[in-house]
């Protein structure tokens, strides 16, 4: 199978704070890793700085996504690749309302990928076709993106833009915290229905109650910037039950 | 009701709305005629009883606009609305210096003022709202926001209030910022470009100065030449 990403020795500082620690990673296309792992771990980090953001500071190591040089690229050019982060605090944008929003990215992706525009007709239908995959109602496509929604409704958001952006490779920060039941079967189906065997996922989670929905293929254990364990997605349960302790004991 | 149009005025402009009157003003100012040399223009507004008037300014471009109004509420029941954006790059300057007085009581006034500011330009706000000790039951709101696109753009804010009077609700307010990075990086993670998340921001943070404008074929004008002054601004910086 094709390796999609490929982390290597991965260092990353906030200021002077060393957060990532020598990460080595290797995900192929069709797969489903999960990380789990304490609170200060290092989780969102990692996928903030796989997706660019520039308030983390790469100091070592290297990331190969599709053949290519990862850390050199912009967001825009990540998203471009195929690249997607579900936010765990997804940002609210006042005045850019949702259509306008994903109007703007799913034509500079097409552009990107040399596809051809859609027509205004075509993108509202593909919109609410793909708003009724997360079960949104049409009025939010109106509303300011992410402004006034509760938490439930700003993670279907981010699971509805994926759906537009059809990504080969999306990383799922923290989609689970703050649903309930209810949220997480219709996140959690949302991500099962983009499924393909081309595209992989890295699901961060702190709980093995998406796991169950979603079920990996692969689940690390990050501690202190480090992946300290690396098992099947039994490992799941017997943190739920033992919690991390006795991962971090072994690895010590 | 159809907006009366003035563009690029200087000297002075006299409005003097009538008893029960009612007008709304659009004044543009884009850098030609006489905004394209320094211009000077005092607006000498007075509203009569149960009077109304909205006026809504767009500087958009000028070496130096200096916009100067006095405006006096003078009948119960008058309302006045003033709402203004300033685009300003290069080195341009544009000024708005502003009295509002409530002469007599029970009116109703709002001033919503936004500037972008870019390159080397200079934006200033100074705005007093005066309630005379009659004005009983005014309502009078002032609000100036500044949007910095560069690192050598300034802008200037003096909201003030002089209230003589007891019973009354006013308020007023600046902030000075910059675009969001969150919002930013957000955009960008979703492959928009980092010049179109701005221009996104910017048509966003002039949203609601634009919305007064009540002829729905005249905001959706005003609102293509505000983003095309935009995106050359977001070239610059």
């Amino acid at each position: 199978m094709n390796t999609l990403l490929k982390i290597e020795n991965l260092h990353a500082t906030v200021g002077e704070k060393e957060i990532l620690r020598g990460i080595d990673l290797e995900i192929k296309a069709g797969e489903v890793h999960a990380i789990m792992g304490p609170n200060g771990s290092g989780k969102s980090t990692l996928s903030a700085v796989l997706a660019g953001r520039d308030t983390f500071t790469v100091t070592e190591g290297r990331v190969t996504y599709d053949g290519r040089d990862l850390l050199a690229l912009s967001p825009e050019e990540r998203s471009w690749a195929g690249l997607f982060l579900g936010f765990q605090y997804p940002v609210e944008i006042p005045g850019v309302s949702n259509v306008n929003f994903m109007k703007a990215a799913v034509s500079e992706q097409r552009k990107q990928r040399g596809l051809e525009p859609l027509s205004a007709a075509q993108f509202l239908k593909l919109m609410r076709e793909k708003m009724a995959t997360v079960e949104m109602d049409s009025s939010f496509s109106g509303r300011g993106v992410n402004v006034g929604f509760s938490g439930g409704e700003k993670k279907r958001n981010e699971i509805f833009q994926m759906a537009m952006l059809e990504p080969r490779l999306a990383i799922l920060d923290e989609t689970d915290s703050g649903l309930d039941v209810d949220a997480l079967r219709i996140v959690a189906s949302g991500v099962n229905r983009l499924k393909r065997p081309d595209n992989a996922f890295i699901v961060i989670t702190h709980y093995q109650r998406l796991l169950d929905y979603i079920v990996p293929d692969v689940i690390h254990v990050l501690y202190k910037g480090r992946i300290i364990k690396t098992a099947g997605k039994e490992l799941a349960l017997e943190i739920e039950q033992k919690g991390y302790d006795w991962i971090i004991q072994e690895s010590e | 009701m159809e907006p009366q149009f003035i563009t690029n005025p200087e000297g002075l402009v006299r409005i003097a709305q009538e008893t029960n009157a009612s007008a709304e003003y659009l004044v543009l100012q884009d850098g030609t005629g006489a905004s394209a040399r320094e211009c000077e223009t005092e607006y000498v507004i007075s509203l009569a009883e149960g009077a109304s008037l909205k006026m809504v300014f767009l500087s958009l471009g000028g070496p130096l606009l200096r916009n100067k109004l006095r405006v006096s509420l003078e009948g119960r029941d008058a309302m006045c609305d003033l709402a203004g954006i300033c685009l300003a790059d290069d080195r341009q300057e544009m000024a708005y210096d502003i009295l509002l007085t409530h002469q007599v009581p029970q009116c109703h006034s709002t001033q919503l003022f936004k500037n972008i500011v870019g390159g080397s330009a200079v934006t200033r706000f100074n705005g007093l709202i005066k309630v005379v000790p009659d004005a009983q039951k005014t309502e009078a709101y002032q609000a100036n926001h500044n949007l910095l696109a560069s690192d050598t753009a300034k802008a200037y804010t003096r909201p003030q209030l002089e209230i003589y009077a007891d019973d009354v609700k006013c308020s007023h307010g600046a902030t000075i910022g910059r675009l969001n990075p969150e919002e930013l990086f957000y955009m960008r993670s979703r492959g928009i470009p980092q010049a179109e998340a701005r221009l996104l921001q910017q048509m966003a943070f002039c949203q609601e100065v634009l919305e007064k404008i009540s002829s729905a074929d005249l905001r959706e004008k005003m609102l293509a030449i505000v983003e095309e002054k935009l995106h050359k601004l977001s070239n610059i910086c």
